[in-house]
């Protein structure tokens, strides 16, 4: 079931055909590189990426805006609101 | 075939590379003996072999480094031209690779397997802070002088940054760190924490539900979503980029791996230096004649020893079906099987495929026996004649594919 609207991302990742932690692993690598304001499209058919995105936006602090179920994909957009120490940023 | 031999380069003298040559000479021994066809393997400056996995028992387990290390010139088929030189960059369009010393070489046939680096200048302060057993011997053996001199702590170990070679490693190093620390008699004076930025104790769900009940059991505490951002190595605190830090008396932690500088400075890899590959013909995406196989690639599945082997044979029987023009293929099916030990003489394996996801297998000593026999038997795994023994044991791992009709067979 899809939820939220998408809006126009800053980076795609696309990570379809990649099996767990293929999404994860590929979010990850974007978020490193991400910079807050950000909105990482993570693109994958691996259904795990739904919940391990969900989980780990909860644990960063950082917002899911979208989660869509596309016809052979998923489409996830987070919004990076939150990346290192808070003295860091 | 054609009247000029055949020049075919294999590039890495890793698992995949030295595999690959030692395949092809086999394969092609009445050609090259003929003249129609060169078998060349450019494996680097560096002549020693390593038997990486062995790291681990370097590391946890004392284990001698020579050990772990061999001579590429005795591992290679005598058929197989070895050139122990650097090579600086490919140029694929050209059909050319360029060594360190300025050297141009023309090839027909390329298997680029260059490997991955483990490099922890990528996360600030990780070099300085963290030991590590996926850079070297060395490396690792510093990891066995610090738990000698250990004698109470927290010792923080884990993964630092994705993505990494031998996904069971860091887990097998926190099992084997708490078997080790038991036997000396500080384990009660000492912490163990797991750090991962995962979002379990493994990155696949059915073996986490392995590891996490035994770490609970051996008191290895577990921190999840944790992507190293930095390490201080003046106040030994680590920070992740999800905002969370952690201090630690003694930190051991996987660097997060890239493609070799060879595959970034020819501009033929992606932004991390790994090679868009072809994940079922080994084929570098949009090349014909050029192949990439083991840690070098871009494909989904995991940077072990095992992958490169079986990709290796994959690139060896395209390159063999090509030269004969046979209108077949072979693709290679993503099998993986990670031998993963779980401490206290027990292993077990991560076992899937493309098709096939990885499922729960609990560890037992039987499958601690079949992890380290096959580590003797390694060596002689590179030269491919064993490959019918793998083959009864690894079961589908290439699909041999017509290329007009469409009908395929398992081999």
């Amino acid at each position: 079931m899809s939820q939220g609207e998408p809006v126009k991302p800053t980076i795609v990742v696309d990570s379809r055909g990649t099996m767990c932690p293929g999404p994860i692993t590929d979010l990850f690598k974007a978020y490193r590189n991400s910079n807050i304001g950000d909105v990482i499209e993570l693109l994958a058919t691996d259904p795990a990426a739904k919940s391990d995105t969900q989980a780990w936006a909860n644990r960063s602090g950082n917002q899911i805006l979208a989660i869509v179920d596309e016809r052979d994909h998923i489409r996830i957009q987070v919004k990076i609101i939150k990346k290192g120490r808070p003295s860091a940023q | 075939m054609k009247n000029n031999p055949i020049n075919i380069f294999v590039v890495g003298g890793g698992t995949g590379g030295t595999l690959a040559a030692n395949l092809l000479a086999k394969h092609l021994r009445s050609d090259i003996r003929a003249g129609r066809a060169q078998v060349h393997l450019i494996s680097g400056s560096d002549t020693r072999h390593i038997f990486q996995p062995g790291y681990l028992h370097v590391a946890f387990g004392n284990l001698d480094p020579h050990e772990i290390m061999r001579e590429e010139n005795e591992l290679v088929n005598h058929e197989v031209h070895l050139i122990q030189k650097d090579a600086a960059r490919f140029d694929l369009d050209r059909k050319e690779i360029v060594l360190m010393s300025g050297e141009k070489i023309t090839y027909d046939y390329l298997i680029i397997a260059t490997g991955s680096v483990a490099d922890p200048t990528i996360i600030p302060g990780l070099g300085e802070a963290a030991l590590n057993f996926h850079t070297s011997p060395e490396e690792s053996k510093k990891i066995w002088n610090a738990l000698e001199r250990f004698d109470g702590g927290h010792v923080v170990i884990g993964v630092a940054g994705v993505p990494h070679k031998c996904p069971p490693s860091p887990n097998e190093g926190a099992f084997l760190l708490d078997d080790y620390l038991r036997k000396r008699g500080v384990r009660d004076k000492a912490k163990i924490t797991f750090v991962t930025p995962y979002p379990r104790s493994y990155p696949a769900e059915p073996m986490s539900k392995v590891v996490t009940p035994l770490f609970e059991k051996r008191g290895i505490e577990l921190v999840t979503f944790f992507n190293v951002e930095s390490v201080d190595p003046v106040k030994h605190e680590m920070y992740s980029l999800e905002g969370e830090a952690i201090s630690y008396d003694l930190l051991i932690m996987v660097p997060p791996h890239r493609g070799a500088n060879v595959v970034k400075n020819s501009g033929i890899g992606d932004t991390d230096g790994w090679i868009p590959t072809d994940k079922h013909t080994m084929r570098i995406s949009g090349h014909d004649m050029e192949y990439a196989i083991g840690d070098a690639t871009n494909i989904p599945v995991s940077k072990t020893g095992v992958t490169a082997h079986l990709e290796a044979i994959v690139a060896v029987k395209n390159i063999l079906t090509s030269l004969t023009n046979q209108n077949v293929q072979y693709e290679y099916t993503g099998r993986i099987n990670c031998p993963f030990e779980m401490g206290s003489g027990k292993a077990s394996f991560v076992v899937g495929s493309y098709e096939m996801p990885v499922r729960e297998i609990q560890p037992n000593k039987l499958r601690y026996f079949m992890k380290r026999t096959f580590a003797n038997f390694y060596w002689r795994t590179l030269s491919g004649t064993w490959d019918w023994l793998l083959g009864v044991y690894f079961g589908e791992t290439c699909k041999k594919v017509t290329t007009e009709i469409g009908t395929s067979e398992v081999s």
